[in-house]
């Protein structure tokens, strides 16, 4: 990942061009050209991701603090105050019931009470209820963790737009994002998958197992150890910050990385109560993912190959156990026709 | 290779031959057919039926019905327990409530008001951790019914995850693990497989009826295009997209399982590429998305009393898999009523659509490759003109 693989032909007609002529034009060209070819590079492509999060983590920030619409029916203060008002003027200072009577009271009062509950359950499940204003929730890395829930297509969930604006500016940079972000992807899996093979070979040769010229095709069983390596390291560490249970974080790992992104367990933030804390969890949890994605492109074009090697064997074996049927089968009729 | 698969495909033609011959004329020595290979028989057919394209569709449903299954017998009854601490908990506050009104003296309103706050508090924390625990409000456990099971396996599997219910049990999260794992290929597969067979239809539509091309042989192409249902072509095609290098490699595991007709079948491979060849503009793959989440947000939007934005926003947010889950056809399907309908309606519309943009990719990643060649090429031709 820290070497800069440029291609060769641009480097070199770019060192040829600017040694020419020191011109205005020509360097502003050679300028272009170079940082067009930085930007199809693997860097370049991780770096404009993590650019295009950066510019839509502002964006998102803007857009949605602008909309201040207090919920007044979410403050819990006033809610139980109501209800205990409500309370007392059915129980106490009614004179239709009497006091004294215990189930009558305890019907009432627990028909009071399941109201109250219903009301307190809806208003817990609204998003905007947490009593945060929206600038509290948007934080920077709340915002950016958004932006990468979106051309990631995980989808937490925790953190949505609310205004009309945010949803239609959502659309639009999911619409470009995504296509970036599968860039992103391959890309990374590419120089992953280069690095992981020459590492393998390097290994296999000094196990001295190797003959020189024989290509090695990297086993998929080897893609899946580092998966599964990779998502044990990730649930150890979130199980240790998080102090959730081992179950549960690897639960979060795979739903992440299988980008399903159910958003009831999200590393940093409870219930939109959001600390100083939690929003350096909310970055690391950013680079554990934009790795993880890398890591999954890595085993999906390693494996790519292994499969499609044991594919055509497959084939090859399906082709001889047909033709051996149709030879037993014909010495089969052939001897029921002598008999 | 090529050679290969045809004799391949002669072998097994003529084994089928021989064996229906069998069948036909001495159904006795059928019977003498070892057990062995009758069975091998039987898995070979019915490995090359999962294979197929009706068979796909029929897995994936079938998994996500396990599923839907699984879930709701492991999660019903952690819901039912929740449930009834609740209502205990209720019934214990009421108890205090009365227990308050009885000692405390009833007609100074300002104690009693205090102390019955103190008490909504108490009860308030417990919920709020009843909450936590999975409850939502429902005094039956609808959530985890067969309908919000189905949805909650089929959102596992499309990548989509909305949220709005996930597994609170240990076990249930352990299951979404597993059934994660093996449900992402099978959907991957059913992704490409109809996918590719979409594209070929529509390219076979759109060269019939917007290019009134005539084919030479539009019958065995009628028969070609149309087997979504047909049983004459199984293959299982893969297809790989490499968009950096811009290549395409593609290969496909032909499998022969023709059980009738054999005359279609005798030049299947070769000389079918040809309709094929026609590509569908850009602008038409992206209108037919726009148009499909359009379409999708009318019919929402009637249905659930969205307004046409949030029908849209939800639209494209599942269909590109991302999946908030803060905007879910939801209350009808989990408050039983009308329930079928809208459910069955919603899971076909993302498994639809699902295929439908596979194909739309399918349709547009050659345009698209063959657009961004042409631009390098463009730009390289620029700057050695320059030069």
């Amino acid at each position: 990942m820290t070497r800069v693989p440029i291609r060769s032909s641009l480097k070199s007609r770019d060192s040829n061009s600017s040694s020419t002529e020191p011109d205005l034009r020509k360097r502003i060209k050679n300028y272009c050209r170079k940082l067009v070819a930085f930007m199809c590079t693997q860097v370049g492509v991780g770096g404009l991701v993590v650019g295009y999060a950066i510019i839509g983590a502002f964006g998102f920030m803007m857009i949605e603090t602008q909309s201040q619409i207090p919920s007044a029916a979410c403050i819990r203060e006033s809610i139980r105050k109501q209800y205990a008002e409500e309370l007392w003027l059915s129980t106490a200072s009614n004179r239709t019931i009497n006091i004294f009577d215990k189930t009558t009271f305890r019907m009432v009062s627990n028909q009071i009470l399941r109201r109250y509950q219903d009301n307190f359950t809806v208003d817990y499940r609204k998003e905007n209820c947490s009593g945060l204003t929206a600038t509290d929730l948007w934080s920077f890395p709340a915002a950016m963790m958004f932006c990468l829930s979106v051309f990631t297509m995980i989808g937490y969930g925790t953190l949505v737009p609310q205004t009309p604006w945010g949803k239609a500016v959502t659309v639009i940079y999911a619409v470009l994002g995504i296509p970036l972000y599968v860039l992103y992807f391959l890309n990374m899996g590419k120089v992953l998958a280069q690095t992981f093979r020459s590492l393998y070979t390097w290994l296999h040769e000094c196990t001295g197992k190797r003959k020189a010229g024989q290509r090695i095709t990297v086993p998929s069983t080897a893609c899946l150890w580092v998966i599964f390596g990779y998502v044990l390291s990730g649930s150890i560490m979130f199980a240790a910050w998080e102090g959730w249970n081992y179950l549960d974080s690897a639960y979060f790992c795979v739903t992440s990385l299988c980008k399903i992104g159910m958003g009831d367990l999200v590393p940093g933030w409870t219930h939109g109560d959001l600390t100083a804390d939690s929003q350096t969890k909310l970055i690391i949890n950013f680079v554990y993912l934009l790795l993880g994605m890398g890591l999954i492109a890595m085993c999906y074009d390693l494996m790519k190959e292994d499969v499609y090697v044991k594919a055509r064997e497959m084939k090859e074996q399906i082709l001889e156990i047909v033709d051996a049927t149709h030879y037993q089968l014909e010495m089969c009729c052939k001897s029921e026709i002598l008999k | 290779m090529e050679g290969d698969r045809a004799s391949c495909s002669t072998s097994s033609r003529n084994w089928q031959h021989g064996s229906y011959r069998a069948r036909d004329g001495r159904r006795r020595k059928r019977r003498r057919k070892p057990w062995g290979e009758r069975i091998a028989d039987w898995t070979r057919a019915l490995i090359a039926f999962l294979f197929s394209n009706v068979g796909i569709v029929c897995l994936v449903v079938g998994y996500t019905i396990a599923g839907a299954f699984l879930f709701t017998h492991i999660e019903g009854k952690n819901n039912l327990d929740i449930v009834a601490d609740v209502i205990r908990l209720r019934n214990v506050t009421a108890a205090t409530l009365w227990e308050l009104t009885f000692k405390e003296n009833v007609f100074s309103e300002r104690i009693w008001k205090a102390k019955v706050k103190t008490v909504l508090e108490n009860y308030q924390k417990k919920m709020v951790t009843a909450i936590k625990n999975g409850y939502d409000g429902a005094e039956e456990s609808k959530r985890w019914s067969f309908a919000g099971a189905f949805l909650y396996s089929l959102t596992v599997i499309t990548t989509i995850g909305y949220g709005n219910i996930c597994p609170k049990t240990k076990s249930g999260k352990m299951v979404t693990i597993v059934y994660a794992i093996i449900g992402l290929p099978l959907f991957l597969l059913y992704l490409s497989n109809i996918g590719d067979i979409l594209a070929k239809s529509f390219k076979w539509t759109y060269a019939r009826c917007c290019l009134c091309k005539c084919r030479r042989k539009p019958l065995e192409m009628a028969s070609r295009a149309n087997t979504h249902d047909g049983a004459d072509t199984r293959r299982n095609h893969w297809q790989m997209v490499d968009l950096n290098e811009s290549e395409i490699d593609t290969f496909s595991v032909d499998r022969s399982t023709s059980v009738e007709d054999d005359e279609t079948r005798e030049r299947d491979d070769d000389d079918s590429y040809d309709p094929q060849q026609v590509t569908v503009p850009l602008t038409l793959c992206v209108a037919i998305m726009v148009g499909y989440i359009w379409g999708g947000a009318i019919l929402f939007s009637e249905w659930e009393d969205w307004n046409m934005l949030d029908g849209s926003y939800f639209c494209f947010v599942s269909l590109s898999t991302i999946g908030f889950g803060d905007i879910v056809p939801g209350d009808k399907i989990y408050a039983a009523q009308g329930l079928d309908l809208s459910f069955i309606f919603c899971s076909m519309y993302l498994m639809l659509g699902m295929a439908l943009i596979a194909m739309c990719f399918n349709l547009m990643q050659e345009e698209v490759i063959a657009k961004v060649r042409a631009f390098v090429r463009t730009i390289k031709y620029i700057f050695r003109c320059d030069r």
